[in-house]
């Protein structure tokens, strides 16, 4: 969450999900790619479901795309945690998703503990965004976000830091009180994906073998490939919800609705743009980084040599 | 006014231009009170070590009850029974949050006040620190309601750290968002102010009882004999120990006074500093000692050196700055040295702890009684992490917390939350302070 005081940069996406779907895991995969094209970058990735499976999973996915960085730059390279929702007491344990089965063995997640609060991951991540220059990406139950909204202080930061949040509507319904919660209390404009939209705009299923490829062992594909029996096309709340909250204004979707409640319209003529935006984003290769320790220091460091140089007592 | 009956627990030793209060006796628990002994109040301190610290070296590779400890935290181990280790604790608040580079500056100023510092060396502004909430307090006990100390050079002014002023590396304690409590570096000053009636001794007064070369218990001495005869063998034993140890931290103050002129009789610091770090360090933790002892305060906070220091460690053949070396870019043999510097830290901390540990207190030791933090602002100083932060404490702030354990909490959660669970021990009731998102869970006993 460092980077130096700059030009503003892209949007900061926080992206709080159930990681249910294979459509989730294809969002996910489409911000990294936005990431790595500084078109957004990822402020925080939380899972709402418990499903430890899945904060490895996500973990994993960062050490892909971060695999492109080499060097000094790989060093200093900081890997924001994964929010991991508590099981809530007595609840059947989330279905370990065969989507993940292969996470565990990679992830340096071992446990719950090296996961955080989702709630405080997103309120940590938002104070490190410039005023409006953040978007919430919502698929899945509510829940972290209602609990963010109860947190002390959180609303003034939600209102100063996030300029859009976009929620899909399927999912949402498992914890009621909570989507109610956030559809009536959330302080800045919210768009919702309906059932509709992302019936209408499947993610081709033929994208895995041919995009995919240039990593054997792609967690995308793999999860992709073991979610469901191939072939097969992926419905894409998530995608459509993340497409939208990166580039609002770009056409992609029409809005009907209230400025502070809306609601995203398909629009037939937009289609292959649209599914041309996802493959492009969720396929898209890691990218290196740059180093990110302030270059500062070392002329501090100088300094202050110089410094105790002059004062004898400092050595003692 | 000293009597055989209950001895008020304000009680002072007075002289001349002294007043020395006194330990917790058992002449001090009222007689009607027999069976519900008077319990000794709780104190907390802050022991801070800048650059952050070779976390392969702090981390136990376990959880729960403590067993071996790793390389720098090996000086505690035959004290780990007294000792809670605390995993994924996190300031927030000192991170870049679009401030860019200073992350020395964020984390000492953000570490006791849980807020983020205002990036200027002119205009500073940070938060009212924790400790001083629990002062204002709790304070009002005691002789002193804080103590600051240090042992580096506390410049006030100036850039310390990438536009951050010094006043934000140098402190730890803020007594408002723009007042900084600068911490006190010489233990002849702390020692004066101790054991002083107030009053600043003038030059004049000051050459004239270094000339005789008095202790201040020679002032006392009418006082303390009357004491005395009020007291129980137990009550007396423990006063002697007690008086002792005044008159060897008098002793060490004057023999590095005497070092120090013969060194070099024009050297900055003041001539009470000793010039080793293990003797200095030693000086501000038997004073640290004492003052909790004597209930002269409840709550300290100890700057071991500064955030961002590049003092070297000769004492320990580490000619190299401590903050260029921090910055080891994985080189193994600087990674060492920094684990070297570490590990000294923690053994003038442990020899404290094994101080505080022997002085009996109620019904357990003057250490059960406290909640003493040892910790940094950055956990991994090579790349600025704000996470994890190394953190303990010794004691069990009154037998509250169940110690002898790692407890490694979910990451991201707020330091603040820590705080707020000590506050309470304190008797301070504070609903939120900082970024804190609750009161930490699974200390205590039960």
């Amino acid at each position: 969450m460092q980077f130096p005081a700059a030009a503003k940069p892209p949007v900061g996406v926080v992206f709080d999900s159930g990681m249910a779907r294979i459509d989730d895991v294809l969002a996910l995969a489409m911000l990294h790619g936005f990431d790595g094209k500084d078109q957004a970058r990822i402020a925080a990735v939380s899972i709402s479901s418990g499903d430890l499976r899945a904060a490895q999973f996500c973990d994993v996915v960062n050490h892909f795309y971060a695999s492109a960085t080499t060097g000094p730059a790989a060093m200093f390279m900081h890997f924001t945690p994964i929010g991991l929702a508590d099981a809530k007491p007595g609840a059947k344990p989330a279905a370990e998703s065969a989507m993940f089965a292969k996470a565990a063995e990679g992830a340096a997640i071992k446990n719950f503990n090296d996961t955080a609060d989702p709630a405080t991951l997103i309120r940590n991540a938002l104070t490190a965004q410039y005023d409006q220059n953040a978007a919430v990406v919502l698929s899945g139950p509510a829940t972290d976000l209602a609990r963010l909204l109860d947190m002390y202080g959180a609303k003034d930061w939600i209102v100063r830091k996030v300029r859009l949040l976009c929620l899909t509507e399927t999912g949402m319904q498992a914890d009621a009180a909570a989507a109610a919660k956030v559809l009536a209390d959330w302080p800045t404009p919210a768009v919702t994906v309906g059932r509709e939209i992302g019936e209408a705009l499947p993610f081709p299923g033929g994208s895995i073998a041919r995009d995919f490829a240039y990593a054997s062992d792609h967690p995308i594909a793999e999860a992709y490939r073991a979610s469901q029996a191939m072939p097969y096309d992926a419905p894409s709340w998530a995608m459509a919800a993340m497409l939208y909250a990166v580039h609002p204004g770009d056409g992609y979707f029409k809005v009907s609705g209230s400025a502070q409640r809306g609601s995203l319209v398909f629009d037939r003529e937009q289609k292959e743009r649209i599914i041309k935006a996802y493959i492009e984003m969720a396929s898209a290769k890691p990218v290196p980084r740059k180093p990110r320790r302030p270059p500062e220091d070392k002329d501090k460091d100088k300094k202050n040599e110089k410094k105790d140089e002059k004062k004898p007592d400092a050595a003692k | 006014m000293i009597t055989k009956k209950s001895l008020p627990r304000r009680t002072f030793l007075r002289g001349m231009g002294t007043a020395v209060a006194l330990p917790f006796l058992d002449a001090m628990t009222p007689a009607f009170a027999a069976t519900t002994r008077a319990k000794p109040p709780v104190r907390m301190a802050f022991v801070y070590v800048p650059n952050g610290i070779i976390m392969d070296g702090w981390n136990p590779d376990y959880e729960g009850t403590l067993g071996a400890l790793p390389r720098i935290l090996k000086p505690l181990e035959p004290y780990r029974q007294d000792i809670t280790l605390f995993g994924n604790l996190t300031h927030n608040t000192g991170r870049a949050l679009l401030d860019g580079a200073g992350d020395h500056g964020r984390c000492c100023a953000s570490y006791l006040t849980g807020v983020q510092p205002r990036k200027t060396v002119i205009d500073i502004k940070a938060g009212v620190s924790f400790d001083q909430i629990v002062a204002n307090q709790v304070g009002k006990q005691t002789r002193f309601p804080s103590l600051e100390l240090g042992m580096e050079d506390a410049r006030q002014a100036g850039d310390c750290d990438s536009g951050y002023s010094c006043a934000y590396t140098n402190n730890l304690a803020w007594k408002s968002e723009t007042q900084p409590l600068p911490p006190v570096l010489d233990p002849r000053a702390l020692f004066e102010r101790l054991f002083g009636n107030g009053m600043a001794l003038t030059p004049a007064a000051r050459a004239r009882e270094n000339l005789y070369r008095r202790s201040i218990l020679d002032f006392v001495t009418d006082d303390t004999r009357k004491l005395e005869t009020g007291l129980g063998p137990t009550d007396r034993r423990k006063l002697d120990e007690y008086l002792s140890s005044i008159r060897e931290i008098e002793r060490q103050i004057e023999r590095a006074e005497k070092d120090n002129a013969q060194i070099d009789p024009h050297m900055e610091k003041p001539y009470g500093i000793p010039a080793d770090f293990a003797e200095h360090f030693k000086l501000m933790a038997d004073m640290m000692t004492v003052a909790f002892q004597a209930d002269l305060t409840r709550v300290i906070t100890f700057l071991v050196t500064h955030e961002g220091t590049s003092r070297p460690y000769r004492e320990i053949d580490i000619p190299d700055g401590h903050h260029p070396l921090t910055h080891h870019r994985n080189q193994p043999d600087l990674i060492e040295k920094v684990t070297q510097i570490n590990s000294y830290h923690v053994r003038q901390f442990a020899a404290w702890i094994a101080k505080m540990r022997s002085i009996p207190e109620g019904d357990g030791t003057l250490l059960d009684n406290c909640m003493i933090v040892y910790g940094a602002g950055l956990s991994d100083g090579n790349r600025h992490l704000h996470e994890d932060l190394p953190t303990l404490i010794a004691g069990r702030g009154g037998s509250h917390f169940k110690s002898g354990r790692r407890i490694v909490y979910r990451k991201e959660t707020p330091m603040c939350n820590l705080y707020l669970a000590m506050m309470d021990r304190m008797g301070v009731h504070v609903e939120h302070f900082g970024d804190s998102t609750g009161r930490l869970d699974t200390l205590d006993l039960t």
